[in-house]
């Protein structure tokens, strides 16, 4: 009687251990044969819903660039057929093999864009207005950033999807919130731009228009104007892009004119500028430093670091933090009100740096949309 | 391994306003942005002193705290 339940028994633990060892065996098979597709299934998933995203930016980024054009800037025609040839316009950067003078050929191609960029949107609206030129400009820059992310993230799932490329799509996939995230603020610069409101990057120019107003002002380079002032005995030249239309100016040719052709010996160059925050800094921050506070495809970085050192004038940075969305879309509080403490903070700086009788280079450095002088 | 494609950010609507100040007595008034305002232009007259006010920043605040 007690012989046959426990061989039941025995029988029935044995086909569960050996049923629990095919059910993992056949898990562990399953896995090491399908787990890359099954992953590369989730990937084009998830790559394809962040597309559609970008498609849906793309295309609401040219309708507002064409609408701003033809509402705002009276173009005589549809604008349509010549934003779309213009948002697949390629700027084809000089070789770097050869090093050597590579600064100059960028600024060269860089300079015939924008003038071409400038010409074109002139003839494209039926009004001269600078503000309005330059708000075409930059809206139509927004669209052609958004269609070349959507073509480039699009390029790279079509590969990944033809091939089966598991690391391309992982890849992506990976990188996918982060294009989304600057996506989504470049669309969102496009409210501000189109009002003229000051954004983020803007700081600088705004800090220094205060010690602008009412001064005299002569354009010293393309888009960019100096005033002459005064503190502590101390003589100001302050730059910044001519507002308030969306320019952020030629600083570098500035300071170099500044200093070769106007023969001023400054006894510091002090720059004011947005900076990008890292998480979980606060927006509005102020930070100082040494060096050329200016962003860009670096040519006026270059220029501004060359003349400095050959005329052995030491550069200083006032930084203003911000994110990347801050700095591209209308100027929050933080920010705004930072300005006064960047003038604090540079007017120590002069106190300490120089003395009495220098002659001090103040560039406030950003797009200058929604700020004159 | 899996990252996915946040949603939309849960945006809190950001209203604009025009910063006037006065330049003799410093008097700030804050008004909603109008289209056409940019920081340096002229404003109203001053309420405390009478003379002309400029717009001296223009920013947006965030109707919910930030994070």
């Amino acid at each position: 009687m007690p012989l046959f339940p426990s061989v039941a028994l025995q029988l029935s633990t044995d086909t569960g251990y050996l049923l629990y060892i095919i059910f993992f065996m056949g898990l562990f098979v399953f896995q090491f044969a399908f787990g890359t597709r099954i992953q590369v299934y989730f990937a084009l998933n998830d790559i394809g819903r962040g597309l559609t995203k970008l498609k849906v930016m793309k295309e609401k980024s040219r309708k507002e660039a064409i609408d701003y054009l033809v509402n705002v800037g009276k173009a005589p025609s549809d604008p349509a057929q010549r934003v779309d040839q213009f948002l697949d316009y390629v700027t084809i950067m000089p070789v770097g093999i050869d090093p050597q003078g590579l600064v100059n050929k960028i600024d060269h191609i860089v300079t015939t864009n924008n003038d071409r960029v400038r010409a074109e949107v002139t003839a494209l609206v039926s009004q001269n207005n600078p503000v309005t030129v330059s708000i075409s400009e930059n809206l139509l820059e927004v669209a052609t950033a958004l269609n070349m992310i959507h073509k480039v993230v699009r390029h790279y799932y079509i590969l990944g999807k033809k091939t089966n490329s598991y690391f391309t799509l992982i890849q992506l996939q990976m990188l996918m919130p982060m294009i989304i995230q600057e996506s989504d603020a470049l669309l969102n610069a496009v409210d501000s731009f189109k009002v003229g409101q000051p954004v983020g990057d803007g700081i600088g120019p705004v800090s220094v228009s205060r010690m602008m107003v009412g001064k005299e002002k002569r354009v010293i380079a393309k888009d960019t104007v100096m005033a002459i002032t005064e503190y502590k005995g101390r003589k100001l030249y302050v730059v910044k892009a001519d507002g308030p239309m969306a320019y952020v100016g030629q600083p570098g040719v500035a300071i170099r004119k500044v200093i070769e052709e106007m023969g001023v010996k400054p006894s510091a160059i002090i720059m004011i500028d947005a900076a990008l925050k890292l998480e979980g800094e606060k927006t509005g921050e102020i930070a100082e430093g040494v060096g050329a506070a200016i962003g860009g495809i670096g040519v006026e970085k270059f220029q501004i670091e060359e003349v400095a050192t050959k005329n052995k004038v030491p550069l200083y940075a006032i930084l203003v933090k911000q994110s990347i969305l801050e700095a591209i879309t209308v100027m929050r509080k933080e920010i705004a009100e930072a300005s006064e403490k960047v003038v604090q903070t540079l007017q120590r700086v002069i106190e300490e740096k120089t003395k009495e009788g220098d002659e001090v280079l103040v560039a406030g450095i950003g797009n200058t949309l929604g700020v004159a002088q | 391994m899996m990252s996915s494609v946040p949603a939309a950010d849960k945006k809190s609507k950001l209203l604009v306003y025009s910063v006037e100040e006065c330049p003799v007595c410093g008097q700030k008034t804050k008004r909603a942005f109008a289209v056409g305002d940019y920081v340096t232009k002229d404003g109203s007259k001053c309420a405390k002193c009478g003379n002309q006010a400029r717009v001296s920043l223009v920013y947006a605040e965030s109707t919910k705290p930030s994070g």
